[in-house]
């Protein structure tokens, strides 16, 4: 009798990776896997890219048994063994990096490796894994100190830390998911050569990005995923054109909002000699000075930890300057309410949204509703009108093409894109003079960051002025009419957007111009 | 069997299940329970007879239960203001030990006269339950000390006041226990002529028709969901967060404060040491289970009432220990309380590989 059974991988070389085929994943009957499929060879550099929700992570959570997949097959290094949690897929060689990294914030780095290292069953001290640390590190050209605590190390530093944790447990494939979301173009860079490195040694390595002109040249194949389907499967890099690829990944794409022109307005924002400290007492502000007239918008690039939170807080009101003048169209702000300071027009959108502009919990037209209700704009004295509520909420989710919710849906729902778009809406309303936006398109695919930067330009158009604090060059240089730099808590003195070059921006990013 | 399952968590909990697994967690609960106390030598007949019909389903029993709610309500109902604006109120004890000795003052002052000494008394009871509250409010605002801690602490501070009265200056000269006169006709709650059910019936459904009109429709309520859900955000948007939380907390310790006149007035009818055991952990889990909603409190103390009234009977009847019935009921507690992971997570069987 014979038996079909499968023969020893056909030569030439190793079975792949890590292969996926025909996977499906639903969430509450949301499908975000549709028969989706990866292939991921030995010593390369994968770029998996797709917009926001595209199923990029979840196909990966399902490669590393984070999530069970409803249908398809999972193949690691051509065994098909079933893996029942993240420890098998660890213990399979898959590790992956998550973009909120799994470290004990009060431990040190080698605690964190020892921890992981137990973890998979080996008895190993802490000063060991220190040793092993420093000998991993130094392989790889870089530095690391065992002995800090994760919580005292740079966002870059604890990235390398992660990397090196899941390397020492014993990675062949390295997954790791939009890396380069938070760092700056120089740690991008070191990040992506030291990728290229593992692979080049033998490794296998999965970049999870939405930017793919950032790892694009560090990549030897690309897969594309749309809507949960793989569209671009495993191409070469080399020849592919990068705009066919990003029309894959995007669809249909809305057009990019027309720069804005400079028009110089009415004076309207006043900041002379702002100070702040930081909570545990170190300058964040340090005489921090600066006009904006209206219909301008005045773009503050910068590494981040130069004062920009601070700088957020204060002007909308959450934390107590050290001393200063604030005056917005002639009222003085520096010590009034939040209350006081939108009654004046500021509107603000901080960084992260659900940490002091939304609430995940409330539904969408409640949090539209959490800045007009005091002001009587839903309801009387006494009582609110929710019928109201909801209606406004229904105009303006319609509106702003707001997706995956209606009124009633709770904030924590909707997709960061989508709930940043939601913000906007009601930040850039009636009344709105100043916008302070800190990094408003962080972490959003090319859609939703187009849509928020149009909601600003057409604020701006209305006469509103702005002032954009961010990391992302690309983002101050699209937006801006003016641009300055925060550098330890002070600015430099602006120039015309028109005269802005990437060089100069450098050269003052890194406080030497 | 866990190895061979799945939680996934569901995005939005439909009401209708999460009503069933609180149903289904009851019945799991009551289920074991009557195991339990079959084991201790309860007949089995009796089980229904005691826990259902005599509980709730004979007038006489009914009025057990609702009379053992009308605190509960009070308690539950000072918890879940607080909760709604992440204030943890854990001295609830503490100010149902103020505004039962409020009671207890005016009564043997004799203060005011006497058509005015019941609205006087609960008047009282309020004010000082809020009081009482007001020190740990005002340290959490202004230099953010923990609520848990200082509310605590407080609540053990009235019990040893109450002992100091009621070993001291109140001590009741007829007959020489540490426990207060009894109070006079004119100082009590009127019964509403349904066993032992009083007054304090109407005080409390007004209350939870009070809370839930303030939390449903009012400026007032809509920035306490605010601040509950994110404090900074609320801050941000201009909503005048610190007379917010001042308003809920403050009316938590009103409303326990009430709950302890309420006992004396109602069903006590003097001050003891032993009026006030308990309420903490009721109010809490009350809070807890109904999910702060006001509503839902009055649901999940009549039930509570109903556990407590069967209690009673179990102790005084089939002699079972005090201990025992602590268990069963904290038996019947906990199932309700675990049965919510089934509506929030969705099991899911895992896929043979």
């Amino acid at each position: 009798m014979h038996f079909p059974h499968p023969g020893p991988q056909e030569a030439p070389g190793r079975a792949p990776a890590l292969l996926l085929r025909g996977i499906d994943k639903s969430f509450d009957g949301h499908r975000a896997l549709d028969g989706a499929g990866f292939r991921l060879d030995w010593g390369e550099v994968h770029a998996l890219v797709g917009e926001n929700g595209a199923g990029k992570s979840t196909i990966m959570n399902v490669a590393t048994a984070v999530y069970a997949a409803d249908a398809g097959e999972v193949i690691v290094d051509g065994r098909d063994v079933p893996l029942r949690g993240p420890a098998d897929a660890m213990a399979a060689g898959l590790g992956m990096v998550h973009q909120h990294f799994r470290l004990v914030g009060s431990f040190t780095v080698a605690e964190n490796v020892a921890l992981s290292l137990r973890g998979a069953g080996q008895k190993v001290s802490v000063a060991e894994a220190a040793r092993l640390l420093a000998a991993r590190a130094a392989e790889l050209g870089f530095r690391i100190d065992p002995a800090a605590r994760v919580d005292e190390l740079s966002i870059a530093e604890r990235q390398r830390a992660e990397i090196l944790k899941v390397l020492l447990l014993g990675a062949g494939t390295l997954i790791l998911d939009e890396p380069t979301a938070v760092l700056t173009a120089d740690e991008a860079q070191a990040l992506l050569t030291l990728v290229r490195q593992l692979a080049r040694r033998g490794r296998a390595v999965v970049l999870i990005t939405h930017k793919l002109r950032e790892v694009a040249a560090y990549s030897d194949r690309i897969t594309v995923m749309r809507q949960g389907r793989t569209v671009l499967d495993a191409a070469p890099a080399e020849g592919l054109a990068m705009d066919e690829v990003a029309r894959l990944a995007v669809g249909e794409m809305p057009a990019a909002a027309p720069r804005i022109a400079a028009r110089p307005g009415v004076p309207l924002l006043s900041i002379e000699g702002l100070s702040a400290h930081r909570g545990d007492g170190s300058r964040a502000l340090d005489g921090l000075a600066l006009e904006l007239a209206e219909g301008e918008v005045l773009g503050i690039a910068g590494v981040g930890g130069n004062g920009q939170p601070e700088l957020v807080d204060v002007l909308s009101g959450l934390r107590r300057p050290g001393g200063g003048t604030i005056r917005l169209g002639g009222a003085d702000l520096l010590t009034a309410s939040p209350a006081a300071r939108r009654d004046a027009g500021l509107r603000v959108v901080p960084a992260d949204r659900f940490d002091s502009a939304m609430a995940p919990g409330l539904s969408l037209a409640e949090n539209l509703a959490l800045t007009g209700v005091a002001s009587g704009r839903f309801g009387g004295r006494w009582l609110v009108d929710r019928r109201k509520m909801r209606r406004e909420a229904e105009r303006l989710i319609a509106d702003h093409e707001v997706r995956g919710g209606g009124p009633a849906t709770p904030a924590s729902l909707l997709s960061g894109g989508n709930a940043q778009k939601l913000l906007l809406a009601r930040e850039v309303s009636d009344g709105a003079r100043l916008l302070v936006a800190h990094s408003p398109s962080r972490g959003l695919d090319l859609r939703a960051t187009r849509a928020v930067h149009g909601a600003i330009a057409e604020g701006v158009a209305r006469g509103m002025a702005c002032l954009l604090i961010s990391e992302d060059l690309e983002e101050i240089m699209s937006l801006s009419t003016r641009v300055c730099v925060i550098n330890n808590g002070r600015l430099s003195a602006p120039m015309p957007a028109s005269e802005v070059t990437p060089e100069r921006l450098g050269a003052l990013l890194v406080g030497h111009a | 069997m866990l190895d061979g399952a799945l939680l996934v968590r569901r995005q939005r909990v439909p009401l209708r299940l999460s009503a069933a697994s609180y149903f289904g967690g009851l019945l799991f609960g009551l289920a074991l329970a009557a195991l339990i106390l079959v084991q201790l030598g309860v007949p089995t007949a009796a089980l229904w007879q005691e826990f259902v019909v005599q509980t709730f389903l004979t007038s006489q029993g009914l009025g057990q239960t609702v009379t053992a709610m009308i605190p509960l309500v009070l308690v539950g109902l000072g918890t879940a203001l607080a909760l709604r604006v992440q204030f943890w109120n854990i001295g609830i004890e503490g100010q149902l030990w103020l505004g039962a000795m409020a009671a207890t003052w005016v009564s043997i002052l004799d203060l005011g006269p006497e058509p005015l000494r019941l609205p006087l008394i609960l008047a009282l009871s309020m004010l000082a339950g809020a009081l009482w509250i007001a020190l740990p409010l005002a340290l959490k605002l202004l230099w953010d000390v923990s609520e848990v801690i200082s509310t605590l602490l407080l609540g053990s501070i009235a019990f040893f006041w109450v002992q100091h009265q009621l070993f001291g200056a109140w001590r009741d000269g007829k007959t020489g226990f540490p426990t207060s006169p009894t109070l006079d006709a004119a100082e009590r709650l009127p019964l509403l002529g349904w066993g032992q059910v009083h007054a304090g019936l109407w005080l409390a459904l007004a209350a939870v028709l009070l809370a839930a009109m303030v939390i449903g429709v009012t400026r007032l309520g809509f920035y306490a969901r605010a601040v509950g859900a994110n404090r900074r955000a609320a801050r941000a948007a201009g909503l005048p967060v610190l007379m917010t939380v001042a308003v809920f907390v403050l009316g938590s310790g009103a409303l326990c404060g009430l709950a302890g006149a309420v006992i004396v007035t109602g069903t006590e009818f003097r001050l003891s040491q032993s009026i006030g055991a308990g309420y903490l952990f009721s109010g809490i889990i009350i809070a807890y289970l109904a999910r702060s909603n006001p509503l839902a409190v009055l649901v999940v103390s009549f039930l509570l009432g109903g556990l407590y009234t069967a209690g009673g009977v179990l102790k005084v009847f089939y002699g079972i220990s005090e201990a025992m019935v602590l268990l069963v009921q904290g038996v019947v507690l906990l199932s309700v309380l675990c049965a919510q992971l089934f509506a929030d997570y969705r099991v899911v069987a895992r896929r043979p590989a």
